[in-house]
Formats: C-alpha cells, structure tokens, sequence
C-alpha cells in the first residue's frame, strides 16, 4: 500500500513538472544574427536519468567491488506518466539487460550513446549554432551529430547517432532523428528500444541559463505507444567552462578484450 | 597577416583557379574577398577534404624542385595510382597479403594538390621533416629499452597495440589534419565566439573559443592537445597545446606547439597551414601546407571502436598461436 501512494506521489510529481514545462512559450530567447532563438553554449542534465530514466530507487552497484561509488542514485525518472509502454516481451529483454547491465550497457563499453541518452549523460555537451548547421558535441566519448537545418534527403545508412534534421517552431528547435540502430539504451538499467526508433526532440529555451529537453519515443516494434521524457538542461556557466576529452575506449578495454589478454607468467 | 603571407596566398588562389595564371586573373583575385558571417568575419563553413596524393615530404625523385608542370603531375597522379592500386593481384604471396584491404577501402584521392607543390611540407625549402634532435631520439631510444625490460610484447594485450588499431586516434585526424587513407574530410562551423572543427576521422569535434582564454592547466593532457583561437586578418590562427606523450605527432614531445591557419582563397578552395614547434624533438620549426577543396558530401558518422574486431582478433590470434607453441614444445 505504502508503494502504492509512492508511486501516485512521484506520478503527480513527474506530471505537475512536465505541466510546468510544457509551457516555456513565455520565455523569448536572445536572438542569433539570422533572428532564431539562440541555443548556442554548453549545456548539462543533472539528475538520474542516465541510471535510469524510470522513478527508481536506490540500488547497490552491479558490481560489489565498487562500493558506494558504483550504487545507483534514486530519481523520479524522466519519464510523462512514469512508466515505459514496453510490450510484453520487451520487457522481459529489459528485465534481462537490467540483470546483465554491467557488461551489456553500450556505455561501459563506451560505444556512442545515441539519441536520447546523449543529452542526459553526466557529462556536458555542447551547442555550436550556426545557419544551416547545428552541432551537438558531447563530452561523453567525442560523439558528435550534426543537425542538417536544410533536408538532405534520407540517411545513407543507420548511425549510432542517427540522421538528424531540424526545423524552428516559434521558440523551439526541432529535430527528427532517424535511422538509429538497435544498439544504443535509453539508460544503465537496460532500457532499450529497436532499429524502428524515431525521436522527436524538442529543444527549448526557458530562461538564460536554462534549456527544456522533450523527446517524444515511437519504436512499434518495442513499445505498445508513443511515449515522452522531459528535462531541463542547465547552462555550465563557469567562465572556463569548456568540453574537454573523454576517449574512453581505454577505460573500456579490460571490459571487452581483458579475457584475451596473455596469461601472467608463474 | 604578414605581406609575405597575402601574396602567396593570391598566388596560391590565383594557381587553384586558374592553372594558367595571368597577369589579368592574379588582379581579380586579388580583389576576391571572402564571404562574411553576419558578425562580419569570413565564412570559413562547409565540409572540407584533404583527401590527396602529394607526398608528405618530397621524393628523392623531385629533389631540389618544389612544384611540377601540368604535364608532369598528370604523369605523377597516373603512375602513383597505378602503384597504389590495392586490386592488383600481380607479385609474389607477400604482396598479395599486403592489399587484402583492397581498393574499396580506399579514399585518399586521386590528385596532387592543386599547387602542384611536390610535398606537403613547404618549410624547411627542401620540403623535408627536420632530422629529430638527439634529445628526440634518446626518448625514443629509452621509451624501447623501458619496453624491452618490462617484457611485454606487442600483442600481450590492448595497449600493446597502436592508438589507430585501438580506434583512440589516428594521425591523419590530427590535430593537425594530414591525408590518410580515407576519411580525409572536416567541417567547420562558426559562431562569434567559437569555432568547431569535426574531424570524420574517428568523429573528434575540437571547440576552439575565440575569447582569449588561457590553455588547460599544464598537467592537464589531452591526445588532441588543447586549442585556442583567433583572427588575424582573414585567417583563423588555432594554437594548439597540452598534447599527451602518447599522442606523438611525428616523433614530437607533449611539448608540442601546434599552429594551424585556415585562410579561404577562393570560393571553394580552403588553405590550410600548420607549423609545427617543439624545440625538445625538432631543431627548427617546420610547416605544411595543403589546399583543402570543398566537398559534396556530408560527413558521415565513422563508428570506429564500436566495429572493431581487430584488436579481439589480433589478440585472439597470438593467444592461439602461442597455444600451440606451447603443445608443440611438449
């Protein structure tokens, strides 16, 4: 009973936010020279979502040797309404990926994160604006994706990035991404999705140093509707601030190749 | 910019426009003017290759000659494809092996650059890379007497194996940008305060604020260095330092201070510069320069380390080697 009313609390929570976020109209962002709304700087999610994008409580780390370093953070998730619409056996993949999660998550592997999950990394991006071309480059293993503002016509093959093409609606950066492969998750508790993924995202300024992310989720294959997240991004606004490297391949190699290392002499 | 800087560049425009320069074509480009950004600065953007067959460092063949006649770098071009051409199945089983990763994987263009220079390197004159110093080579001497005795060999695990294999970095993605053996393209895009250079090569984006700020503290190391520009006249100047010791640009130190200069010289020919500084590996400073030509297509996403069978493989292939020595010594 007591989850119950738990779980009512967080999704009245999680609802009275995405109301307060869903009218950012009111905010008229300062102007690029070409008069769009200027997205332009280094931008961080800050919360739990990388750990998982659903309410969640507190969880030991996947592997005990790590400590309290490794445990899992709680959060109210991300998620509008609170669940993901998993199809039934979608979700028993998710269950398995959350039990396999410290060897299967594309992150420990530092594979490129994909779109959503880029965005709410603990790590910061950043926006570079310009007419025809958006970029977005995260700190997270360099990866990088250009947002075409003018249609370049269907993506030549998929991408762990996806294809992305942008439009502004009033305020609002928006941008269609395609052709994502089947290899990224949504999180570190195994949330995933298909090839069929196709994200909506919806990029809009809220104040000086804040930014909404809301992303609209449609993959048939995998869940039984379309679904939402919606977060604010804050600006990094230290005067040094900058993305700096994160090649994390080497930090992934004792993970995916540690078994074909030669045997230690006795 | 120096005077010495604008005139070659007008002839360098001049040659990359016109290969039969005259006095009337040097006047107009003389007054070809970059495009402005809305706050006024050339607009550099776009997709550029550097995709070339100009050597790096000049042939014994052309020594003492810094550019070729059209007639002879259509012969040049002609007979290095023919060199170069991975689907050849002529030559002996060793050969053979060598161009396994056949034509189709190939991308390094079919063109010298459009000076026609006979090496990328256009200082010292002779177009060569300074001899290292000898502090250079007692590095690198001690690095391989230090790998010697630690026993290790170059396929007991990951990090025996070069940083392009292990998809950290390849030379040809830079900082700085050489041609390599595909992938030879970037892009640039602008705001006012920052510029941001993609590299296909293995997707490394660079930021370079434009505000004058100072570099990343000095024990702060990154394999692509840390970068900083400005304008100086017409051209953006990238000041590169904070490189690793691992990241090794043609034998130089982590004291490695890199320059690049990006200067459009014509509507769709991007001049790219860089010098090369580290008193600690190179007796004098050295520079090369490549002609960059706009490109057609966009930059696509190269996956590297997510596709790498090879180290697993290589890995995998001394493990079982060294199995059956161990069952034929037995």
């Amino acid at each position: 009973m007591r989850n119950v009313v738990l779980v009512l609390t967080v999704a009245v929570t999680v609802s009275a936010v995405l109301v307060l976020a869903q009218n950012p109209a009111a905010y008229r962002a300062p102007r690029t020279a070409d008069g769009k709304p200027n997205l332009n700087g280094i931008w961080q999610a800050f919360g739990d979502a990388n750990w998982d994008i659903e309410p969640h409580a507190a969880a030991a780390a996947p592997l005990a040797l790590t400590g309290a370093i490794g445990a899992t953070p709680p959060g109210l998730g991300i998620v509008e309404g609170g669940t993901i619409p998993y199809l039934p056996q979608a979700a028993a993949k998710k269950a398995e990926n959350y039990k396999n999660r410290q060897t299967l998550d594309p992150e420990a592997k530092c594979y490129l994160p994909g779109v959503p999950r880029a965005t709410y990394m603990p790590q910061p991006f950043q926006i570079v604006q310009s007419q025809k071309t958006i970029l977005m480059t995260y700190q997270y293993a360099g990866a990088v994706r250009t947002i075409y503002m003018e249609d370049p016509g269907p993506a030549p093959a998929d991408f762990w990035m996806g294809w992305s093409v942008g439009r502004w609606e009033g305020e609002t950066l928006v941008v269609d991404v395609t052709s994502l492969n089947d290899q990224t998750w949504f999180d570190r508790a195994g949330n995933f999705h298909s090839d069929a993924l196709h994200v909506i995202e919806r990029y809009t300024r809220t104040g000086p140093d804040h930014l909404l992310y809301e992303a609209t989720i449609e993959d048939p294959k995998t869940f039984s509707r379309p679904w939402k997240i919606s977060m604010p991004l804050y600006r990094r606004i230290e005067k040094n601030a900058q993305l700096m490297e994160f090649k994390c391949v080497e930090f992934s190699e004792e993970l995916l190749y540690g078994r074909l290392r030669k045997p230690v002499a006795q | 910019m120096t005077i010495r800087g604008i005139g070659l560049i007008t002839v360098l425009a001049a040659i990359a426009l016109a290969p039969a320069a005259s006095v009337t074509a040097v006047a107009q480009n003389k007054a070809w003017t970059a495009p402005r950004t809305p706050d006024g600065k050339p607009d550099l953007q776009g997709i550029w290759s550097y995709a070339t067959i100009t050597p790096l460092e000049r042939p014994a063949e052309f020594a003492g000659k810094e550019f070729l006649s059209e007639q002879e770098a259509a012969d040049y071009e002609k007979r290095r494809l023919q060199e170069m051409n991975m689907d050849r199945r002529d030559g002996t089983a060793q050969a053979d092996v060598t161009r396994a990763y056949n034509d189709f994987w190939w991308d390094r263009g079919t063109k010298v650059v459009s000076t026609r220079r006979t090496s990328l390197v256009v200082d010292p004159p002779d177009g060569r890379i300074p001899p290292l110093t000898e502090e250079a080579r007692t590095r690198t001497a001690a690095r391989a007497e230090e790998r010697r005795r630690s026993g290790r060999g170059p396929t007991d695990g990951p990090e025996d194996r070069p940083l392009g294999e292990r998809c950290i970095m390849f030379g040809s993605g830079g900082a700085p940008m050489l041609p390599g053996a595909y992938n030879n393209n970037f892009q640039l895009v602008q705001t006012p305060d920052q510029v941001a250079i993609v590299i296909e090569m293995i997707h490394d984006a660079r930021i370079v604020p434009l505000d004058a700020r100072p570099p990343l503290p000095k024990n702060v190391r990154q394999y692509h260095g840390d970068s900083r520009g400005h304008w100086e006249g017409d051209t953006l100047v990238v000041v590169t330092t904070n490189f690793t010791d691992k990241t090794n640009f043609r034998g130089s130190s982590e004291n490695l201070r890199l320059t690049e200069r990006f200067t459009r010289v014509a509507e769709d020919t991007l001049l790219y510069r860089f010098t090369v500084e580290d008193p600690s590996s190179f007796p004098r400073p050295w520079t090369v320069e490549i002609p960059m030509w706009r490109s057609r297509e966009p930059i696509y996403e190269y996956a590297c380390h997510e596709g790498n069978s090879s180290i697993a493989g290589v890995l995998a292939g001394a493990r079982a080697e060294e199995k059956a020595a161990a069952g034929a010594g037995r």
